[in-house]
């Protein structure tokens, strides 16, 4: 699994963006995105994109960890939203790491009946091309081990792994603002916050 | 202005200097040499450490939820920003927009830290006493009333120790989106005489501010202001009177219709 | 993305754009409106042509037909355009365009009846004469398309309506090439055949004498593009006759013979005989009982009315009511002729004719080309042609709806069939001795055929199908839906996957065809569970390309059409049809912008500023973008950042008109820059000299506007504040830092 953390302001305004791998499972901690040559504006693009989601949500849901609210499919990009009380957004988009052809293939045989209704129109095997890139497998099968968050996004393992994950960057977040030197609206740029981000990350993801 | 008389000390849920603290933040205000040694937001080349190692970032959000802090000592700071703001004023006016914008940035982050320390505390009833939903961990305020619930009752015991005295909605049909916090005496205010001739004037402006924050921070657009409503019993008696703006009443009518609480 | 401060980016100029081919197909659709609007008249006109004879005058049988008059509604309907009236009616929110319609329009008539067309040598003779290389077929293969005036159908609970649109589609049954075409193995597959047809349209496109006007000016995202139309409309037209569903199975046939023939009736009879039982007869898994037709074709240049008036009255009595006689000059006629009239184009012509240049749409200008008729030939094969459908086609469809209905269906609903999913083997329709309980599989009826794949025409699932798909040309769409909802378990008990796959299809889209029932959120669910169920049939199971490409491709419009909640799903099959990889590298292209016109066609819910998706769309737009950029078209390249542009500006005009995430800001002037330096290329153009015009790409500005960007704008800025600001700055630029992924 590979993540793209953002936090937004109200107004859009990127306050503080990290890239990081799953660490669990034997996992190193650095991002693989599926396209790595177009990752850094894509992950933008499909992050961006999700806010028309996170904006409708927001204000039909008072909670502030709002769950999975968006998937993008061509690259099998998942973005859970969590929303602080005065307006910023953590924004984590979570991309599963690419299955093997094979395994991809046995995962969307286990069923035309149990593939997903409405929302999740996923699993696929086959490739083609955007973007200069081939299209990604998508394993959201339940069948491939769904205990380890690495395997299946949408799984309630996952859920609560990043609803921990954002509660801790929330409370550094909130320690940030709390400083008198931090206006709202300002790039977070301190390293100290940036390594606490990391470490919540290779603790729940 | 500011007559500190005792040295009471009074639960105000305050920290203490070395916290970042609503109080702590008006150090901004200072002259900049303070800033030079700003020790956590540069970029890392510059970056400074405290000499005991200790940034923000180690310290507990909830160390200080329950110390207290010297009444003087804000009495005295206030009296300050106050006569701060007066500086090239040109009117009472000018004078309660400054205060209000100095209360603003206040109410914004009073807001992530009230839903922190709910959050974090379990045995905390802070947020669910007043606020409509009691589950945990709240829920931001959709709706204007449980905003002004959580102006009421949480952010008021969070500031000032207690509830405030009264929360009331504009009877007229023309001004649905007006609605009125009461506070018999305003902390702010207990030590600030206002001469005659600016009688119209009440400090507990940045108060308005600081709600101002707080609404904005949720998504309520609204214009926050105090005004004095003097009883023979309360003649600190303040009004907070908040006119929330049109894309929020359109917006109510919307989540009226959609169920939204 | 535009702030005022930047150039423009290159506008197409006018001269952009889509190809002749695209331009002669408006004026296509042009004369077959003013085509359609003569109608009337002339009809009319040749109802009182006493030289007619003994034939009953074609339009007043229509009109005084008595079940249609008894029909309170039929009049009345016919004053107004029911189609478009009800459904939009219908439709859930106010945020659909006049697009919608017109692809709802052209998915519909694309399911229209097949009615073969069988000449004799001698009638293929006098067309050839007329200068028509094609044949009887050939000359009223366009007529067919468009019949003229309003076409009444009665549905399954006796309620008429009115179609304007309504069409049939003429095959050859008497030509070279054998009817339904085989897959020949020389010749690439359907979907290959699009993908060149539409790369030839794009190289139409650049010759700059063919360029017309990219209609960008009735852009917004939601009317369609040409090249998006036509990518429809040559799905919809690959000529796929399959055992599984039945809309391509000819529905009725015309037998024609000409007024030279020596023998007429032996004529009719063999020819009858030929595609009964002799080597003219279709396939064994084609239901042989439909609908024979007769028709004299007499030559008004060189025979005798007389005669071919008694000829005619003799076939009546020999063959009965579905009798025709046409009455043609077999002069040839140019365009200097006074009673000249061109000759429509086909407008469903299959990707194979279209790449041969055969029925190619006329490509140069020049009027040679063209074909040309008598203004009385035109009329007398109008007449015949709505004749033909209303009075024959129309009536016997309806008829064999009803019976099947009766005999079929009805037991199928019954008790029985509601109670015991494996009824029919009790039913006993098919009387299937294999009725013993065969375990886990389910019933297996043993009428499906394993091994060549296909049901015989005449057993319970077939007809089913036949008589859904029949309730689904004539636009009961009700009727259809729960039709193949009947028959959606019997195939996959059977493993006949491809009838599983169509049938689910088919369900789906006839649920969403239908105007009255307007699917709830959960009745999304379940036409999105049989799109996937058809998707993943036709796609996995049966590797049929062009049928999974063609249901994704129908669900998306549909579903779009619709609005609302079912946009999003509409955009979520287009995704899957990419992902699929069921599109070539144009069809990709299309298909995001299909998928960014989906997004665009949700609108903000009034009063509040959430619900429209204009992020997601403007998105798709760049991702077009680049992928027409990377297909070397820079000036469609230019025309989707452009619609990009216009469906972000209401989301960035808080930011002032720039992306606040520096990559995406960066991304998109990168993509603006390549795309006027392609294009001034591609005109030939100095680069060098015009690229001064180009505003240098400056992400700094970018990052300089993310700091200044006040939470709110009610107050002022606190000078004190902005001092600090100005601090930060002078420490660096924020941006400087900035972590890349």
């Amino acid at each position: 699994m590979s993540y793209y953390f953002t936090i937004l302001s109200p107004t859009d305004a990127p306050l503080f963006n990290i890239a990081f791998g799953t660490s669990k499972s034997g996992g190193d901690g650095i991002a693989r995105f599926r396209f790595p040559d177009t990752a850094q504006y894509m992950n933008q693009f499909i992050i961006h994109s999700s806010l028309d989601i996170v904006e409708e949500a927001q204000w039909m849901n008072g909670n502030m960890y709002l769950k999975h609210i968006d998937t993008y499919p061509p690259a099998a990009a998942f973005i859970s939203a969590f929303l602080a009380p005065s307006g910023a957004r953590f924004l984590l988009l979570h991309q599963p790491p690419q299955l093997p052809t094979a395994g991809s293939a046995a995962a969307a045989s286990t069923g035309v009946g149990a593939a997903a209704g409405s929302g999740s129109v996923s699993g696929s095997s086959g490739a083609s091309s955007l973007l200069g890139s081939s299209f990604a497998a998508t394993a959201s099968s339940s069948r491939t081990s769904s205990s380890s968050i690495a395997a299946n996004p949408t799984s309630p393992q996952t859920e609560e792994a990043v609803r921990q994950f954002m509660n801790e960057v929330y409370e550094n977040y909130v320690k940030t603002v709390m400083s008198p030197f931090y206006r709202q609206g300002m790039e977070i740029r301190s390293p100290v916050f940036r390594t606490r981000v990391t470490a919540a990350g290779k603790k729940w993801l | 202005m500011s007559q500190p008389r005792h040295n009471t000390m009074l639960s105000l849920s305050r920290t203490t200097s070395n916290t970042p603290s609503p109080a702590e933040k008006h150090h901004q205000h200072h002259p900049s040499q303070q800033i030079q040694s700003a020790p956590l937001s540069s970029p890392s080349p510059g970056l400074r450490v405290p000499s005991n190692r200790k940034t923000i970032y180690d310290r507990h959000l909830n160390r200080s939820r329950n110390s207290e802090l010297s009444r003087a000592s804000f009495a005295f700071l206030f009296g300050e920003m106050v006569t701060y703001a007066q500086r090239r004023v040109t009117g009472i006016q000018d004078l309660e927009k400054r205060l209000n914008e100095q209360g603003y940035p206040l109410g914004l982050r009073l807001l992530d830290l009230l839903f922190y320390r709910t959050i974090s505390s379990s045995t905390s009833s802070a947020l669910s006493s007043s606020s409509s939903t009691s589950a945990s961990p709240p829920n931001r305020p959709l709706r204007i009333l449980p905003l002004l619930h959580l102006i009421h009752g949480p952010l008021w015991r969070l500031l000032f120790g207690r509830a405030a005295d009264a929360l009331e909605h504009s009877v007229s049909p023309e001004t649905p989106n007006e609605y009125m916090i009461t506070d018999n005496d305003p902390m702010v205010n207990t030590y600030i005489s206002v001469p005659r001739e600016m009688s119209m004037l009440n400090c507990a402006a940045f108060v308005a501010g600081i709600i101002e924050g707080v609404c904005d921070g949720c998504g309520f657009e609204t214009k926050v202001t105090a005004h004095n409503q003097p009883t023979e019993l309360w003649p600190g008696r303040t009004i907070f009177l908040l006119r929330f703006g049109d894309s929020v009443m359109e917006r109510e009518k919307v989540l009226e219709r959609a169920g939204v609480k | 993305m535009t702030s005022p401060g930047d150039a423009a980016p290159v506008k197409p100029p006018p001269s952009f754009s889509p190809g002749v081919a695209r331009a002669s197909s408006t004026s296509r659709y042009s004369t077959h409106a003013s085509q359609r609007r003569d109608s009337v008249q002339s009809l009319d006109s040749n109802h009182v042509d006493p030289s007619v004879g003994p034939s009953p005058p074609p339009l007043s049988a229509t009109t005084e037909l008595p079940i249609r008059s008894a029909s309170p509604y039929a009049r009345s309907l016919r004053s107004s355009t029911p189609q478009l009236n009800r459904s939009s009616l219908a439709s859930p929110d106010g945020g659909r365009f006049e697009g919608a319609e017109d692809v709802r329009s052209l998915i519909i008539r694309a399911f229209s009846p097949v009615v073969g067309v069988y000449a004799s040598v001698d009638t293929d003779d006098l067309v050839h004469q007329k200068g028509f290389p094609g044949g009887f077929w050939g000359l009223i293969r366009p007529f067919g398309e468009d019949v003229p005036g309003k076409i009444v159908i009665r549905d399954s609970v006796g309620s008429s309506r009115g179609w304007e649109d309504y069409g049939v589609r003429f095959v050859d049954l008497g030509g070279q090439a054998r009817y339904p075409p085989d897959a020949t193995p020389g010749q690439p597959p359907p979907l290959t055949q699009i993908d060149e047809a539409l790369t030839k349209d794009l190289e139409a496109a650049e010759n700059p004498l063919a360029r017309t006007l990219r209609p960008k000016d009735l852009a917004g995202a939601s009317t369609i593009s040409p090249l998006y139309k036509d990518f429809l409309h040559q799905l919809l037209s690959i000529p796929s006759a399959t055992p599984h569903e039945t809309f391509r199975h000819p529905v009725a046939s015309v037998i024609a013979i000409s007024s030279r023939n020596t023998s007429p009736l032996e004529t009719l009879r063999q020819l009858y005989a030929d595609t009964t039982n002799g080597d003219r007869r279709l396939p064994e898994w084609i239901h042989p009982e439909y609908l024979r037709y007769y028709v004299l074709v007499h030559d008004e240049d060189r025979d005798d009315i007389a005669e071919s008036t008694k000829l005619y009255d003799q076939m009546k009595r020999h063959f009965g009511l579905h009798c025709h006689l046409l009455r043609l000059r077999s002069n040839q006629c140019v365009v200097t002729d006074d009673d000249s009239v061109e000759v429509p184009e086909c407008e469903w012509v299959s990707p194979a004719e279209r790449l041969s240049g055969s029925a190619e749409p006329l490509v140069d200008l020049d009027t040679d080309g063209r074909l040309y008729l008598f203004e009385s030939d035109v009329m007398a094969i109008k007449a015949f042609v709505r004749e033909l459908v209303a009075q024959s086609v129309i009536p016997f469809m309806e008829n064999r709806v009803a019976v099947w209905n009766d005999q079929v269906a009805s037991r199928r609903r019954g008790i029985s069939g509601r109670f015991m999913s494996m009824s029919r083997r009790w039913a006993g329709f098919g009387s299937s001795s294999r009725s013993s309980l065969t375990g886990s599989a389910g019933g297996v009826s043993g009428n499906y055929d394993g091994a060549r794949g296909f049901y015989r025409p005449d057993v319970p699932e077939a007809v089913l199908r036949k008589m859904a798909d029949f309730a689904f040309m004539l636009r009961d769409w009700k009727l259809a839906a729960s039709t193949y909802e009947l028959i959606r378990s019997d195939y996959a008990n059977d493993k006949a996957w491809k009838y599983h796959a169509g049938v689910h299809e088919m369900c789906a889209i006839s649920l969403l065809l239908n105007p009255v029932s307007m699917p709830a959120k959960t009745k999304l669910g379940d036409i999105d569970q049989m799109l996937d169920t058809a998707c993943y049939s036709y796609h996995t199971r049966c590797s049929d390309v062009p049928n999974a490409l063609r249901c994704l491709t129908l669900a998306v419009e549909l579903l779009k059409s619709r609005g609302g909640l079912a946009t999003e799903s509409a955009a979520r099959w287009a995704m899957r049809a990419m992902d699929l990889g069921l599109v070539g590298s144009i069809g990709q292209v299309l298909l995001s912008e299909r998928i960014s016109a989906c997004y665009a066609s949700r609108p903000p819910l009034p009063g509040v500023r959430w619900g429209a998706r204009y992020r997601k769309a403007g998105m798709w737009s760049v991702l077009a973008a680049d992928l027409w950029l990377q297909l070397g078209q820079p000036s469609l390249a230019s025309a989707c950042l452009e619609e990009a542009e216009h469906l972000y500006a209401s989301v960035l005009d808080r930011n002032e008109g720039v992306f606040p995430m520096p990559e995406m800001q960066a991304f998109v002037d990168n993509l603006r820059h390549t795309i006027q330096v392609e294009y001034l290329e591609a005109r030939g153009l100095n680069t060098q000299e015009s690229l001064d015009a180009v505003p240098p790409m400056d992400t700094q500005e970018t990052s300089e506007k993310l700091d200044k960007r006040q939470h709110r704008r009610s107050l002022v800025v606190n000078p004190l504040e902005s001092g600090i600001q100005d601090l930060a700055d002078n420490e660096g630029h924020p941006d400087d830092d900035f972590e890349r992924a």
